[in-house]
């Protein structure tokens, strides 16, 4: 365990040092000037700020001076679009917003989306599968902002029963978390029926009932452990998508989170912001992978690493 | 194993509500107002800043020699209560009160405009606004000197600011400048702390010139003279604005508490407005506008303030590429467009279709010249003379827009129609990202390109300055000496009425002879606030809403303001 623990994070090195790699050099290639805006200042001035984010030499001096300052100084620098944050104190401000909003609809994903997977898989045929197949479907298919513009119009200016965006209050959290959540539960709702299935036609789940167990017995201490091993897989890439993915919900609910926050940093063509947010993605995935490689070999006995 | 959900959820729970705890705001008091900006503040930083909702939050925190009287606009005293003004409008002298003060009660005195003003004419600052400091005698060489040899520059004696004692300071300029006044109180011209920005100073060595960390600007930090100090700011959230209590004017200021809040985008932001949980909106939702401005007429609402502002919407037209550096081409380009048709159908707006450039009846005391009106036969005649008849031969122009407006393409589209049908003139219509669009514009890598300027200050010549050769803004590469002689004549004149004259006189032959740009419609902004509850929003046509006197009228029910956003 210590020796696979130790060789991925070794790997990891590599895999962040090739992402920090690639995206700089896609940043450098896209077209667009971050210091040229509407109105244009002395030449001087520009560059006076070409200077100070140490862009004046050259590409490929820009990737090595970063590529030290993070490695040296744990530092991405200022931004360029709001010049009073730097990158970090960016990120640790919106970064929690987004994991919190995250963390909740991925609660919802996973409690309803295995509750109904289990329920379709033992009702196999049956009409709640029948609506669970539909239910699915449309949440795999409808997108982010069709649901979001939905509940929006529903909840909050219909009948104004929650608020309709906005950061403070556990009330506002629940129309973007849901949102977010839906299509995440739809995925997990096919893939615990698919895997409940399987393990439900397997023999020791015959043996208990044979034992004379009660369905529910079978259900909750036989199957679902089994089955959620798959759940649990899928939760680390989740992870890293509900919080690259909330951009959308965060734009529709007004949330100040680092989705909104990034894709402006590319528009804006803010490098050292993206730069910052795009490594603070990539080890976040790489931990959540390792810490679900793990936690899927503490579960199941029959995976080795 | 049943932990096998358990603890993954477990996990997720603490998490969640560790971030949703340190990302959520403290509860704000129930006189607080919340006032939404159109736009995230991308500095508070005066001498940086260029974005409007960046320069209101600034005139809210800051006081320059001068302040503005909310409606006219006109200069009134500010830190400076009185000030003379020499016959030949070259030397002003300022005398600064004595109760001015900063938000640490220190007293605000003429070494905190030194140090302002030597800060923002390093290069190093990189100011955007920089050159409205030029109009100052010795400014210009001073800033090039120091661009050009860090190490052996010229000295800043060389400028002509003078301190006498800590109340007096003088100012000589290089020419006369009719509005320099009313300059005073714009953010480049604040004053700065020293004291409380030398903690964030890195010291100068070997050419590197000395540095601000940008951080100064945040509290408990940033220390202001004016109207209200920055209490806190949370990023992408809100800033918290309360009165200065050492402010010389402090019975003015009538609000507790001040929030400056931004939405991602306009529907939410409106939404947030209609919940109550805003009650300034700062522009009007441009998809929305059509109907709140009917409702308004209809009297079922009374909270939609629109009116012209002192912008406007063009196109430049690129004089440098061949065949369109033939300002016939240009006219007959300007004369074949129904802009009445444009404002009228595309834009469904009271806006004015514009055949200036400057926008109309903002200026007092300038008299718009008259532009050329919509006539397709002289149009195509202007063509023939050119030596394309029908539009034949001419090329397929490229045209540029830039994304984010959906107005924007439908202008474009629109135009193009009328170009072809009147005159047999083709465009391909490119939409680029803001960022893309700027850069390729700003290298003249276009035929036609849309733009839309906002006036900085009161004065013709933040237009007319746009064509005057060597400005880094003239974008559309037109250069003509007759135009630069007229712009430097009038820059020497004293008296404003042959200035103004001089000046009406160039913008009649940018907008009847050379045409580097045509005039599309004056643009018209607003804001949203129920006028029985708040008070002291001015309206003018520079959209400078003065943040110092607005204020609570009717006190909100509790349950409008106890949830913030």
């Amino acid at each position: 365990m210590k020796k696979f623990i130790l060789s991925r994070l070794l790997q990891s090195v590599v895999v962040v040092w090739l992402v920090y790699t690639a995206t700089f050099w896609l940043l450098m290639a896209t077209p667009g000037d971050p210091f040229i805006g509407k109105k244009q200042p002395p030449p001087a001035v520009l560059a006076a700020l070409r200077q100070r984010y140490g862009l004046d030499k050259g590409d490929f001096h820009a990737y090595l001076a970063y590529g030290w300052q993070i490695i040296a100084h744990g530092d991405f620098g200022p931004t360029i679009s709001y010049a009073n944050w730097t990158v970090l104190d960016v990120i640790r401000n919106s970064l929690p917003v987004s994991v919190a909003l995250g963390a909740l609809a991925l609660l919802i994903a996973l409690w309803l989306g295995v509750a109904a997977g289990v329920l379709g898989a033992v009702y196999r045929g049956r009409w709640p599968d029948i609506v669970l197949t539909v239910g699915t479907l449309l949440g795999i298919s409808l997108p982010t902002f069709v649901i979001g513009s939905g509940l929006l119009m529903l909840f909050a200016v219909e009948t104004s029963l929650l608020p309709s965006g906005g950061w403070g209050t556990l009330k506002q959290l629940i129309l973007p978390a849901f949102t977010l959540a839906v299509l995440f539960l739809a995925y997990l709702a096919r893939l615990s029926r698919a895997s409940t299935l399987d393990v439900i036609s397997s023999d020791f789940v015959r043996t208990a009932r044979a034992k004379g167990l009660s369905p529910m017995k079978v259900i909750a201490g036989h199957v679902l452990p089994n089955a959620s091993i798959a759940v649990l897989a899928f939760l680390g890439p989740a992870t890293a998508s509900i919080l690259t993915g909330s951009f959308i919900v965060e734009k529709i609910f007004a949330i100040p989170g680092l989705g909104e926050v990034f894709v402006n940093a590319c528009l804006d063509k803010d490098i050292p912001l993206v730069l910052g947010i795009v490594l603070v993605y990539t080890v976040l995935l790489v931990l959540m992978n390792l810490l679900v490689d793990i936690a899927c070999a503490m579960a199941d006995p029959r995976i080795r690493i | 194993m049943r932990q096998t959900l358990l603890i993954p959820s477990l996990v997720l729970f603490i998490v969640g509500s560790i971030c949703f705890y340190i990302s959520t705001p403290h509860q704000q008091g129930r006189d607080a107002i919340n006032f939404c900006e159109a736009g995230q503040i991308h500095t508070l930083d005066p001498d940086k800043m260029t974005w409007m909702q960046d320069i209101r939050v600034a005139m809210g925190l800051w006081e320059g020699l001068a302040q503005y009287n909310p409606q006219t606009l006109e200069p009134i005293p500010g830190v400076a209560k009185s000030w003379k003004i020499s016959d030949d409008g070259l030397t002003y002298t300022f005398f600064l009160r004595h109760n001015a003060r900063w938000s640490n009660g220190q007293m605000v005195t003429t070494a905190d405009f030194i140090f302002a003003w030597k800060r923002i004419l390093q290069p190093s600052t990189a100011a955007g606004y920089v050159t409205m400091l030029f109009h100052i005698a010795g400014a210009r060489a001073y800033f090039n000197s120091l661009a050009a040899h860090p190490l052996k520059h010229l000295p800043f004696s060389s400028v002509g600011i003078k301190a006498s004692g800590p109340y007096k300071l003088v100012v000589t300029l290089a020419h006369p400048c009719g509005y320099f006044l009313s300059l005073m109180a714009f953010p480049p011209f604040f004053p700065l702390n020293p004291a409380a920005m030398a903690h964030f100073r890195a010291a100068a060595h070997g050419g590197v010139p000395v540095q601000y960390d940008p951080r100064w600007t945040r509290p408990p930090h940033l220390i202001s003279d004016g109207p209200y100090r920055l209490a806190a700011w949370k990023f992408h959230q809100y800033l918290e604005l309360r009165p200065n209590r050492y402010y010389w004017d402090r019975r003015a200021v009538k609000c507790a508490a001040l929030y400056i809040r931004n939405f991602p985008d306009a529907q939410s932001a409106f939404l947030a407005y209609q919940s109550g949980a805003v009650d300034v909106l700062s522009f009007v939702p441009t998809r929305f506008a059509p109907a709140l401005l009917r409702q308004q007429r209809e009297h079922i609402r009374d909270d939609v303030h629109y009116r012209p502002v002192f912008g406007s919407y063009y196109f430049n037209v690129n004089c440098r590429h061949k065949p369109l550096n033939n300002p016939l081409i240009r006219r007959a380009l300007d004369m074949a467009i129904d802009k009445r048709a444009i404002v009228k159908d595309i834009l469904r707006l009271p806006d004015r279709p514009l055949e200036v450039l400057v926008p109309p009846e903002s200026i007092p005391g300038y008299k718009s010249p008259h532009g050329l009106p919509m006539n397709i036969s002289a149009a195509k005649e202007l063509l023939i003379k050119a030596g394309y008849p029908g539009g034949r031969d001419l090329p397929v122009f490229k045209f540029l827009t830039n994304s984010g407006a959906a107005m924007n393409i439908r202008i474009a589209q629109a135009i193009a129609e009328m170009w072809r049908k009147n005159l047999g003139v083709r465009i391909s219509i490119h939409e680029e990202e803001s960022k893309i669009f700027n850069q390729d514009v700003v290298h003249g890598n276009y035929d036609i390109a849309r733009a839309g300027w906002y006036g900085d200050y009161m004065d013709p010549t933040t237009w007319l300055d746009l064509f005057r050769t060597g400005n880094p803004n003239n974008l559309t590469g037109f250069s003509n000496a007759q135009l630069n002689a007229l712009l430097h004549k009038a820059s020497y004149q004293t008296s404003a009425v042959k200035r103004f004259a001089l000046l009406h006189q160039a913008e009649k032959l940018l907008v009847t002879r050379w045409m580097p740009s045509i005039p599309l419609f004056q643009y018209s902004d607003g804001l949203m606030y129920n006028p029985q509850r708040i008070g002291g929003i001015s309206t003018n046509v520079r959209m400078i809403t003065l943040l110092k006197y607005i204020h609570w009228i009717h006190h909100p029910a509790p349950q409008t303001a106890e949830a913030p956003q």
